[in-house]
């Protein structure tokens, strides 16, 4: 974003934060479950604010909108974006006709609700998800930030509150947004959610999220199981990642996150998924329409999430979406993870993973470029220079043709 | 995002010792704008909030409409009283013959610019190649075609913040949030802080010929005498570059 | 090496106090030489400790940074957040771009080998962006063969988009000789300051060759 907040505005942002899923962070007070049949929406459609904070609240975030709106982050294909629209205009309830929503392209998980009424979904979030139902809950979600005002409702919150523990958590989080700023700005519009996440809503406002996310999904058809899908995923690559590089899986940022909890607000999703689900009703997953949606996108979204060389998050979403059955494009993907992460052994298995991935007809062309040089290097000197050659006739125009071209020649 | 780190960035770097301090730099060969030229204010930024306990900052939509509007009818008296036409580029689809994403790049790029006028210039940092040549960068071929566009003379990037503390404020403020940041502190000590940098780019040439920096503990930006004010502090003193000053003397 | 964004940061840091959260990925500063920036007149100078070239304009040299690599050197003609010019004079096989790269950091900067392919030598480019210099998004736009330093190389050209929301352009030149690693690389805003540097950088890397062995040794 540019221009965007000064860190002042950044602060209030933090304050009445808006992220949802991507910090495994709770505020540490045990808290019961908050049913779905409870929840019920506090605004009515074409909500407008009237209280002096709540609007001052909007006005900065009307012109943090129209920073994001142009910014060169957001992904714009208009297929794309229109996909998501049907998909808020799906789980958003009341508000269905007014909220907004944008497309970063930061491979991270995380999407994060304004005041407004716009929301920003992060690409890796997209990378991550199996199923259009996955997707809705983290949008329906988001909706029920909205739905249930919570933004204002904790910005009141922290404002009357004067105890440490308030303001340290603000700190904590600034700090931990701080690590963002050296990896440039966007990251540092990741940093937002994070901030937000920290600072964000109580754990009784994500409760209340939770619940009412799981009541829209289960309203409007959405298989509601999705919802703790999407945790134990999370749970499961955060630990995937650490354990790669053998450190204790991220806990979140916060000094004061004594009992993060995600495993709580997994088995409460699931509890609460079960009890919208009543019998003799089916529930829509949405995969076949989910990926025909990313099909366009996923080499891009893989892409920027491999290259980033954190290898235990980037296999385990990479085997987890084949758990829906493997592609050229997965294997040549794992093959690449396998292969930043440069162990022992690992050129060896990615050259396998190479081989195996130019046997399915949606091999991306790269997988026959990686494939001929991996052959090459094991001194099979022939069949990779062939392999070579099957990538210059699949992409005669790639950018790297000449550099391929000179090592077949040679 | 680079805007508002600019303006932290630049007010930090200012000592600490005294309540109104501004900084400035200018091409060697800067005269102040004098007699008939235009002005064009770039999308101008202006905050107004009230810092709550623990540093947090609540914008208020009011205050803030309230001194944008007063700033920019001090800009446009002060500029008017120097010959000069002032026009606002309220947003980036304003310029006939340009489209957004013309105009979001030139923003962008004044962006990586300020941000090395401030690690170069005002961070101490000084380039060798730069030394004793005031300020010497440029935004290239696309301002110049923002001039053409337009028909103006001069850019002018403007951004300021204010801040009002409220009751609630405490001790711990300094602590907090406005503190270090993005690995550098700006504490906010006392009770409100303005911030704010207003630069000047000459389209006919692309160069960025002036830059200014201020940070103040006094004045209220809400008023329209304390909107002023900022803008005679930030505009109303600019000095012409070194040669031009020799070339006088 | 010295992405200028990281730099560029870690010069902020320098300016006022240090500080903020160093959490994943972040850096330090700190441990700073003296950061003066030093003046590289137009002659042939030693860069990064084994190479010779020679520019025809002023540049300025980044005083080293605690996360340069030993034979690394960084210029810049107009300033870190807007253009840097990057000197590898040998990375040693096994060895990252980058110093102070912990085991367990969660995303790595892969380690150089001596047998790698052209393409994986640019996605480990690539990954130094990503995972150190914030870019969001990059795009290889050319990788093709040319000497350097008088033995056969590459030539790799790149678009990448950091959050300041400036696109880059970036070319990096460079050759594997004796099992190392030896790059020129240069970074800078795609819009006026790429185009108007690289002639230059053309002309330093044309003008680049190795110091000869016996100088090495000694």
């Amino acid at each position: 974003m540019h221009d965007a907040l000064p860190l002042t505005r950044r602060m209030m942002l933090a304050g009445m934060g808006c992220a949802c899923c991507t910090g495994l962070i709770g505020a540490g007070e045990a808290l019961a479950r908050v049913s779905p049949g409870a929840m019920r929406p506090l605004i009515g459609p074409g909500y407008r604010p009237t209280d002096a904070d709540e609007r001052g609240m909007w006005a900065e975030y009307e012109r943090v909108e129209q920073e994001i709106a142009g910014s060169n982050l957001l992904i714009t294909d208009p297929n794309l974006v229109s996909y998501l629209r049907s998909i808020v205009g799906r789980v958003g309830g009341v508000a269905a006709n007014d909220l907004r929503i944008y497309l970063a392209r930061i491979p991270e998980f995380n999407a994060f609700m304004a005041p407004t009424g716009f929301m920003v979904v992060f690409s890796g979030l997209l990378t991550r998800m199996r199923d259009e139902a996955q997707l809705s809950a983290v949008i329906a979600h988001e909706a029920g930030h909205f739905l249930r005002r919570h933004h204002i409702r904790r910005w009141r919150d922290v404002r009357r509150r004067t105890d440490l523990f308030a303001i340290f958590a603000m700190g904590a989080g600034v700090g931990g947004a701080a690590s963002g700023v050296y990896l440039g700005d966007a990251v540092r519009l990741a940093q937002l959610g994070t901030i937000l996440t920290l600072a964000a809503y109580s754990r009784e406002l994500e409760a209340e999220a939770d619940a009412m996310g799981v009541s829209l999904m289960a309203e409007t058809g959405y298989e509601p199981l999705a919802a703790p899908e999407v945790w134990r995923q999370l749970i499961q690559e955060t630990e995937a990642s650490a354990e790669m590089r053998r450190r204790r899986p991220r806990r979140g940022y916060s000094l004061l996150a004594s009992h993060p909890a995600p495993e709580t607000r997994m088995t409460d999703l699931r509890l609460s998924a079960a009890e919208v689900r009543t019998a003799g009703r089916t529930f829509d997953r949405g995969r076949d329409r989910y990926v025909a949606a990313l099909a366009n996108h996923r080499k891009m979204l893989l892409d920027d999430q491999v290259k980033l060389n954190d290898p235990g998050a980037s296999l385990f979403i990479i085997r987890n979406l084949a758990a829906d059955g493997w592609t050229g494009m997965l294997r040549y993907y794992e093959a690449e993870a396998v292969r930043l992460r440069g162990r022992r052994g690992d050129r060896e298995l990615a050259a396998q993973s190479y081989a195996d991935a130019v046997r399915y007809p949606d091999a991306p062309p790269e997988a026959w470029r990686m494939h001929g040089y991996a052959l090459i290097q094991a001194g099979r000197r022939d069949e990779g220079k062939a392999a070579l050659a099957r990538y210059l006739q699949l992409a005669p125009n790639a950018p790297d043709a000449a550099m391929v071209r000179h090592s077949i020649q040679q | 995002m680079i805007r508002s780190a600019l303006v932290l960035l630049t007010a930090s770097s200012l000592a600490l010792a005294g309540c109104v301090q501004t900084r400035q730099f200018a091409d060697v060969e800067f005269s102040p704008p004098q007699g008939d030229f235009s002005l064009l204010v770039m999308r101008p930024y202006v905050s107004v909030g009230q810092i709550q306990t623990g540093g947090l900052v609540e914008p208020r939509a009011e205050w803030t409409e309230q001194a944008r509007g007063y700033i920019l009818e001090a800009l446009r008296q002060q500029q008017a009283a120097r010959g000069g036409r002032t026009e606002i580029l309220e947003t980036r689809g304003g310029v006939r013959g340009m489209s957004d994403e013309e105009v979001a790049e030139i923003e962008r790029l004044f962006g990586a610019v300020g941000s090395a006028i401030v690690v170069h210039r005002y961070a101490g940092l000084t380039l060798p190649t730069k030394r004793r040549q005031g300020l010497d960068w440029t935004l290239g071929q696309d301002a110049v075609r923002l001039g053409q566009a337009t028909g103006m003379d001069y850019a002018l990037f403007l951004n300021a913040q204010d801040s009002y503390a409220s009751s609630g404020r405490i001790a711990l403020q300094v602590l907090g949030v406005a503190g270090c940041l993005i690995g550098f502190c700006a504490p906010q000590i006392g009770g409100g802080s303005q911030q704010a940098y207003a630069s000047l780019v000459d389209l006919r040439t692309g160069e960025v010929v002036w830059f200014n920096v201020l940070r103040a503990q006094t004045g209220d930006i809400r008023t329209r005498e304390g909107a002023a004010q900022l803008v005679d502090r930030l505009l109303g003193h600019m000095r012409a570059g070194r040669n031009v000053r020799n070339r006088r003397n | 090496m010295k992405k200028v964004l990281i730099a560029f940061f870690a010069a902020l840091s320098l300016a006022a106090c240090a500080g903020g959260g160093g959490g994943e990925g972040g850096y330090r500063a700190g441990g700073f030489g003296s950061p003066r920036f030093r003046l590289i007149e137009p002659r042939e100078h030693d860069v990064a400790r084994t190479m010779r070239v020679t520019p025809t304009m002023r540049w300025n040299r980044t005083p080293r940074m605690i996360y340069d690599i030993p034979r690394e050197e960084n210029w810049t003609l107009h300033g870190l957040p807007l253009d840097g010019l990057t000197f590898i004079g040998g990375l040693e096989d096994g060895r990252p771009l980058v110093r102070w790269q912990r085991r367990r950091d969660i995303r790595q900067v892969p380690n150089f080998r001596a047998d790698m392919s052209p393409p994986e030598i640019a996605s480990m480019i690539e990954t130094f962006y990503r995972i150190r210099a914030g870019s969001v998004s990059f795009t290889m736009t050319g990788l093709q063969p040319r000497t350097f330093l008088g033995q056969p190389g590459f030539q790799y050209d790149y678009e990448h988009l950091g959050g300041n929301e400036v696109t880059r352009q970036g070319r990096v030149v460079g050759a594997v000789i004796g099992n190392r690693l030896y790059m020129i690389l240069f970074d800078a805003p795609k819009r006026h300051f790429f185009p108007e540097i690289i002639p230059e950088v053309e002309r330093i890397i044309d003008s680049a060759r190795l110091e000869n062995e016996r100088q090495r040794r000694g």
